[in-house]
């Protein structure tokens, strides 16, 4: 039986990734703030307060949903050890199926109660952040002058590692990430480049794509709710819902390392080429 | 008679003065002789003769001719390249061939990382947004001539990586402070 639909699975995935990537961004910012003065002023006190904030309601909404996709995991590999597969009409196998099928409600509980929050915080920092980029880079640059602020910021850090990741990274172990980021920053001391249009950029892309889901999301939860529901009385686990469950794992649990590169090379400073007196 | 005699030939004489002025103006060495671009693996060599042929009367194909110098530069890349490209465009400018931006343009745009696609004197807002594809556009082709440029012609991967960069973080960039400016009035 049906009861979930492959976009369901889709867009909970990219939500929750998205949500990830959010998260992901907000920790070297609080220390790059504090550790230079920009000479832009794209991340204010408030926008940084905001961000904190969004952060927090993330990281709750992603602790919720840890401990639910670690339950997830166990009793699916009690389903899979119990050869439940194609042995639907067994007792056994059907208790451990409503079991599942509870945990899955839980997950789509969790975000349903989370997700009010977290769509007004994210608003909130996209409204602050789309005013500040929009004064900042698009009243007071040329796109000449733009280019200059983006080079500058290459030439001067001497090397890429300290460049923040962009957009569509997600997907390495949540903490690992963390990590990365931390020494990342702790490494540049007073010599963090943070590349902050480029960063601001990002993070006020994301929060517009993950406001838009968001609220796709809110819409359709409660059906997915209704149907699970249904399919309690039933007792199934549907292909479905343990893809959802898969997606969410790849993304708290990194099942997707290999394929997103943190940062690029080069490491070392090479010595200076040749300088035309025509180049611009 | 002796008269009339001394007319005629004066005359015919006159004719062939004439027409041999006017075969002497149309001499102008044959285009597909005069203009050939140069050929052979040498750049030097080959910069010497685009020369030559630039400031007999081929100037109007400046562009084949530099062109034709990157496809012989690609054959032996190496980064002195660069300055043997420099200091043609200086000639270049020198001779009148090219005007002190066109010569500064047509460097940056295949050997330097920024980008003269995004030359502008007003705002993001008001000036690029509204025609932000096509800016993209722009520099996706200039793009193409910096891997030439620096890439192909300069062995210079270190360059070319930056102005890949900035593609990537311009293209971010922009799609986010034009997101910001709002929709085009």
């Amino acid at each position: 039986m049906k009861t979930t639909t492959i976009r369901d699975r889709d867009y909970k995935r990219n939500f929750v990734r998205r949500l990830m990537s959010g998260c992901l961004l907000f920790m070297p910012l609080a220390v790059h703030a504090a550790s230079q003065t920009p000479t832009i002023k794209l991340f204010p006190t408030t926008v940084l307060e905001e961000i904190k904030h969004t952060g927090n309601v993330a990281a709750e909404m992603e602790t919720g949903l840890q401990a639910v996709i670690t339950r997830l995991d166990e009793q699916q590999n009690l389903y899979m050890e119990s050869k439940c597969e194609g042995n639907e009409g067994d007792p056994g196998c059907e208790q451990i199926a409503r079991q599942m099928g509870k945990s899955y409600l839980e997950m789509l509980t969790i975000m349903g109660d989370k997700l009010p929050e977290m769509e007004t915080a994210v608003n909130s920092t996209s409204s602050s952040l789309e005013k500040r980029i929009r004064r900042e880079l698009g009243q007071k640059k040329t796109s000449w002058s733009l280019q200059e602020l983006l080079i500058g910021e290459q030439s001067e850090s001497g090397n890429n590692a300290d460049r923040p990741a962009l957009r569509g990274r997600s997907g390495m172990r949540l903490s690992d990430r963390f990590h990365q980021y931390y020494q990342l920053v702790a490494r540049s001391g007073g010599e963090v480049n943070s590349s902050l249009a480029v960063v601001a950029s990002d993070i006020y892309l994301d929060m517009q794509e993950t406001s838009s889901l968001i609220a796709r999301t809110r819409e359709e939860i409660s059906r997915a709710t209704l149907m699970e529901q249904l399919n309690q009385s039933f007792g199934t686990i549907t292909p479905e819902m343990q893809e959802v469950v898969a997606g969410v794992k790849s993304i708290l649990f990194g099942e997707e390392d290999a394929l997103m590169p943190m940062t690029a090379p080069p490491a070392s400073r090479p010595e200076r080429g040749y300088e035309s007196p025509l180049k611009l | 008679m002796n008269k009339s005699r001394t007319s005629i030939v004066t005359a015919t004489l006159a004719v062939a003065a004439m027409a041999t002025a006017l075969t002497a103006c149309n001499s102008n060495p044959p285009s597909a002789t005069a203009c050939s671009l140069p050929k052979g693996p040498d750049l030097d060599r080959a910069i010497s003769a685009a020369r030559f042929d630039l400031e007999t009367g081929c100037e109007h194909q400046f562009d084949q001719y530099f062109q034709r110098l990157l496809t012989i530069a690609e054959g032996d890349p190496k980064k002195d390249n660069k300055a043997s490209f420099s200091e043609f465009l200086i000639w270049a400018n020198e001779e009148g061939l090219l005007s002190k931006r066109q010569a500064r343009e047509t460097y940056t745009r295949y050997f330097g990382v920024k980008y003269v696609s995004l030359v502008s004197d007003y705002s993001v807002c008001d000036q690029t947004c509204p025609r932000q594809d096509e800016v993209m556009q722009k520099m996706n082709r200039e793009l193409v001539d910096k891997e030439q440029g620096l890439l192909k012609v300069s062995a210079d991967r270190r360059e070319y990586y930056r102005a890949s960069r900035l593609f990537q973080e311009t293209e971010l960039v922009l799609e986010a402070t034009c997101e910001a400016c709002g929709p085009i009035e």
